[in-house]
């Protein structure tokens, strides 16, 4: 194989080897530390026939490969992320040595220490609002008298669901009015594709909030208490995940 | 701990939502939305850019079924 590539999993501040000892990198490999200032990049060497422009143009549209270097990925942030504050990369941030990681840390370093002390001692939670999924089956409908009539139960059928959805949304900027009282930061995000996310009903609302680690019983119970509020719509949250939304390294 | 609620929900709470589904990882590892079908921009040493098209990638799902 020719030389390896450098995969970049994350960047921490205050992490040691003894820390990423068993951690285990895409392909297989070694996680290594790079240090370089305060800061400490976590690698492993990856073949770049596979992870080089080429192997990428190929692999990133295969969702088989894509879901094993996602989940290898996260992985390493996950485990980084328990013990240090950790900015997570881009999947697939890769750089032909050693060198190059080094000279990243250091051109960055001043907005990489910004994402980690925005994120250091926090976690991130997930927030979807959702229309609730059709209810159970519909009432038998006489058969329409007319044209007519058939057009206006499609036009109303279509108003309802629009009405619902907007209906929504204003409840879904409600609950996020009352869960950003007492978070360090949120974001929100686009709405699903239900293709890909495989919910029911419409997503009106996407988003990830940055909790202070400590505090996650008492955001839990605000969920609670905005879905006892709004029996409409579904809630549905998820977490503690690393702060992947708040201390992504876009340019790394 | 995971939380979702409706009219009809229980209390229970599903036992680790730790686990990230895979289509809210690949939102925030390709940074694109993914599931809008756009395109990412892959920066490779910081120096080559590889565009990879995320159609295709919706195609494979449709194809597929789920995710």
């Amino acid at each position: 194989m020719a030389e390896p590539g450098r995969y970049l999993y994350a960047v921490c501040r205050g992490l040691t080897p003894e820390a990423v000892d068993g951690i285990v990198g895409l392909g297989g490999g070694r996680i290594e530390l790079l240090a370089e200032d305060d800061l400490v990049g976590l690698v492993s060497p990856v073949d770049l026939d596979e992870y080089g422009e080429e192997g990428l143009r190929r692999n990133l549209e295969r969702l088989d490969w894509l879901e094993e270097a996602a989940r290898g990925h996260d992985a390493v942030v996950q485990a980084a992320a328990a013990i240090a504050p950790t900015a997570p990369t881009r999947l697939a941030t890769i750089f032909f040595d050693d060198d190059a990681v080094r000279r990243r840390l250091r051109e960055r370093h001043d907005a990489i220490s910004a994402a980690l002390d925005r994120v250091e001692g926090h976690e991130e939670w997930s927030v979807k609002v959702l229309t609730p999924s059709a209810e159970a089956a519909p009432e038998p409908v006489p058969v329409a008298s007319s044209g007519a009539e058939y057009l206006r139960r499609k036009r109303a059928e279509h108003d309802a669901r629009t009405t619902g959805e907007r209906d929504a949304h204003l409840v879904a900027e409600r609950v996020h009015e009352a869960l950003v009282t007492g978070v360090a930061a949120s974001r929100r995000l686009p709405p699903q594709d239900p293709r890909l996310a495989g919910h029911q009903g419409t997503m009106v609302h996407n988003a990830a909030y940055l909790v202070e680690r400590g505090r996650s019983e008492e955001f839990v119970a605000l969920v609670h208490q905005q879905t006892d509020a709004h029996p409409d719509v579904v809630i549905d949250a998820r977490g503690p995940w690393p702060p992947y939304s708040f201390a992504m390294l876009d340019d790394a | 701990m995971s939380v979702t609620g409706t009219a009809e929900a229980t209390a229970t709470v599903p036992r680790d939502s730790r686990q990230i589904a895979l289509v809210d990882l690949l939102d925030r590892l390709l940074g694109t939305g993914v599931v809008i079908a756009g395109d990412v921009v892959i920066s490779l040493a910081g120096v080559d850019l590889v565009e990879v098209s995320l159609r295709a990638l919706l195609r494979t799902v449709e194809h597929e079924g789920s995710s």
